[in-house]
């Protein structure tokens, strides 16, 4: 099956009238970010990768959970339903796509963070496979591959003339879809570009060794990790660009009269993240916050949640400020 | 349910100053049919809100067989708590719950019991002292090793002076040197040097120990010294949560998620944790 790039026009017209969101990658601050479009002419097809990724439309940055009024005594108390709309995601790359595993295991073990299930049981997943990436990217080192279907409803690769891609569908929802929109997909198949494929990260990563290595808590007095982490300095960029990153903070916003109570994302990363009433913090240090960051990507993900907690899509080694490059300490790791 | 993070509305039916900053509420749930079928174990915990401000964590004070309302203590230290300090009674804020597991109570019928806090860290142990004294029956010998700062520190003074009554309890008081005053009848000196020279014997006994992390350390080599097991001693982790359901990615200590796998654990359990205190 065949989408040419010249029906996507026609694709996002029909998908906006039938009311859902059409968000792709397109040009906004100088970068390519995935963001909400009207017309198919805002979608930008050169990018490697998205700078944010499509996480934030199933588990917003910010959301509103409650809305409080207070009256003297008296308190209005009234839980805001999750605005959750059919969402359309359009040129999500193969590894955030496998991302969505990833937060749903962490939404849904034993209680159910319906926020997050209702907007990804609404949304459809377009990926498109990688034909082109940088040295941040490292899919392949935990286990991914550039055209992984995981995680993708419809899977598009980019014709080798680049004016069309063809479409596999993947899951009945996928194939939904297709038969929706029918008049803007076309029989037929093409030859397609080759896919990219990211250098092997330097000194060799071993997935089963890290998680070995960590599984021991021994590991938390080997001296490499003061030295692994040194130079962070705790500004949190890695987790909020983490596609597979989900800690969020409960705040109330407002006042005492009328206040809005947010379930805002948060990062691991932050020194008061854990500080106790007492004075007291468990992560009292950078080394032990960076290092719990790891624990969770290698450890804790694959342990409790059996998902994988890194896609491999280099955004906390392209966005950090000191060049702190996680690829280094899972190299680390696998000796 | 989408009103995972809701809380539930209660009203403040009592209000105890306890020590300089910590106060105590009797909470009762607005909505009556709640208030018969509301549950929990001794241990768990809840989140209380103080709207428009946000949400602490704390545990249940009161007792399981204390019917018809729960009762929280905590201290006025921060944004909430200090919103939280500031209501009175009459007041109206939020509270979910119960969340974590719990001490297992029913596994400890016919044993001795060993109760050790510092500071604010007696609420915890005080709802399992409750029900223990609730069903004084089930259990053996009682003793309570609790200490504070200074004698205005120590919380729950009215039960304390309670308990120091009944001829079925062994309660020993203790500040730390330099927090007694003139007239303070009991012990001068830390809860592990106290808990020693008390030298409660191990011989079917469960130990629960709460308090300040350095504190907790040097009761578990005391009662270690004392001929304790780990399997014989509690304690109950309170880390910072926000979301009491495994998903806000605070508490955890190395893969252990303390607000579903916790909050409370053995020794032998905390021993083999990952050392992230």
């Amino acid at each position: 099956m065949i989408l040419s790039k010249e029906k996507l026009g026609a694709l996002v017209e029909q998908v906006k009238i039938s009311g859902a969101l059409f968000a792709a990658p397109a040009v906004d601050g100088g970068q390519v970010v995935m963001k909400s479009v009207n017309v198919a002419d805002e979608i930008s097809f050169d990018y490697v990768i998205t700078a944010n990724s499509a996480k934030e439309y199933l588990f917003p940055q910010t959301e509103t959970i409650a809305v409080v009024e207070i009256e003297k005594n008296k308190v209005k108390l009234s839980a805001v339903e999750p605005d959750a709309p059919e969402t359309v995601l359009f040129g999500v790359r193969p590894c955030d796509a496998a991302a969505f595993a990833s937060l749903r295991s962490v939404f849904t073990w034993d209680f159910i963070d319906e926020s997050y299930t209702k907007r990804e049981d609404k949304s459809i997943v377009l990926s498109v496979a990688c034909t082109k990436g940088d040295e941040g990217c490292f899919c392949t080192s935990v286990g991914l591959k550039p055209d992984t279907t995981d995680g993708s409803d419809l899977q598009l690769k980019e014709t080798t003339d680049g004016g069309s891609f063809v479409v596999e569908a993947l899951t009945d929802k996928g194939k939904e879809f297709v038969k929706k929109f029918s008049d803007v997909f076309d029989d037929g198949s093409a030859d397609t570009k080759a896919i990219f494929t990211p250098d092997e990260i330097p000194g060799g990563v071993d997935i089963e060794k890290i998680k070995e290595r960590l599984a021991d808590p021994a590991h938390y007095a080997d001296p490499v990790w003061p030295e692994l982490a040194r130079k962070c300095f705790g500004c949190g960029a890695c987790t909020f660009s983490c596609p597979t990153c989900h800690c969020f903070d409960i705040t109330d916003e407002g006042d005492v009269f009328s206040t809005e109570r947010k379930k805002n994302w948060d990062a691991c990363q932050i020194d008061n993240f854990t500080l106790h009433a007492s004075g007291h913090n468990p992560r009292d240090t950078q080394t032990k916050r960076w290092r719990n960051r790891f624990m969770c990507k290698f450890h804790i993900y694959p342990k409790k949640f059996t998902t994988k907690g890194c896609v491999g899509c280099g955004r906390c080694v392209r966005v950090c400020p000191v060049r702190l490059d996680i690829t280094e300490v899972m190299a680390e790791f696998s000796k | 349910m989408s009103d995972l993070y809701i809380p539930k509305l209660v009203r403040i039916e009592d209000v105890v100053e306890e020590a300089p900053d910590v106060k105590s509420f009797r909470l009762v749930f607005q909505d009556e049919e709640l208030r018969d079928s509301f549950k929990f174990e001794t241990g768990q915990f809840g989140l209380y809100s103080a709207f428009g401000y946000g949400e602490s964590t704390f545990c249940i004070a009161s007792s399981p067989t204390q019917k018809g309302f729960i009762q929280c203590t905590f201290r006025a230290s921060g944004r909430v708590t200090n919103a939280l300090s500031a209501l009175s009674i009459g007041d109206t804020m939020g509270f979910r719950g119960p969340y974590g597991n719990s001490f297992p109570v029913e596994e400890w019928k016919g044993k001795n019991m060993v109760f050790i806090a510092g500071g604010i860290g007696l609420p915890p142990v005080r709802s399992v002292i409750r029900y223990a004294l609730d069903r004084r029956e089930d259990f053996g010998d009682i003793t309570i090793v609790y200490g504070s700062k200074s004698v205005a520190d120590l919380v729950y003074k009215n039960e304390l002076a309670h308990w120091d009554e009944r001829a079925d309890i062994n309660c020993i008081q203790t500040v730390d040197p330099g927090g007694e005053t003139e007239d303070w009848k009991g012990k001068v000196g830390f809860v592990p040097t106290v808990l020693e020279e008390a030298a409660p014997s191990a011989d079917n006994t469960i130990a629960i120990i709460c308090g300040p992390p350095i504190m907790i350390k040097f009761c578990l080599s005391a009662l270690d010294k004392l001929g304790f097991n780990d399997e014989q001693v509690y304690t109950t982790l309170e880390n910072k949560m926000k979301c009491g359901v495994g998903k806000c990615g605070r508490c955890n200590v190395g893969d252990i998620y303390v607000c579903k796998e916790g909050p409370v654990y053995s020794a032998a359990e905390v021993k083999k944790m990952y050392d992230d205190f």
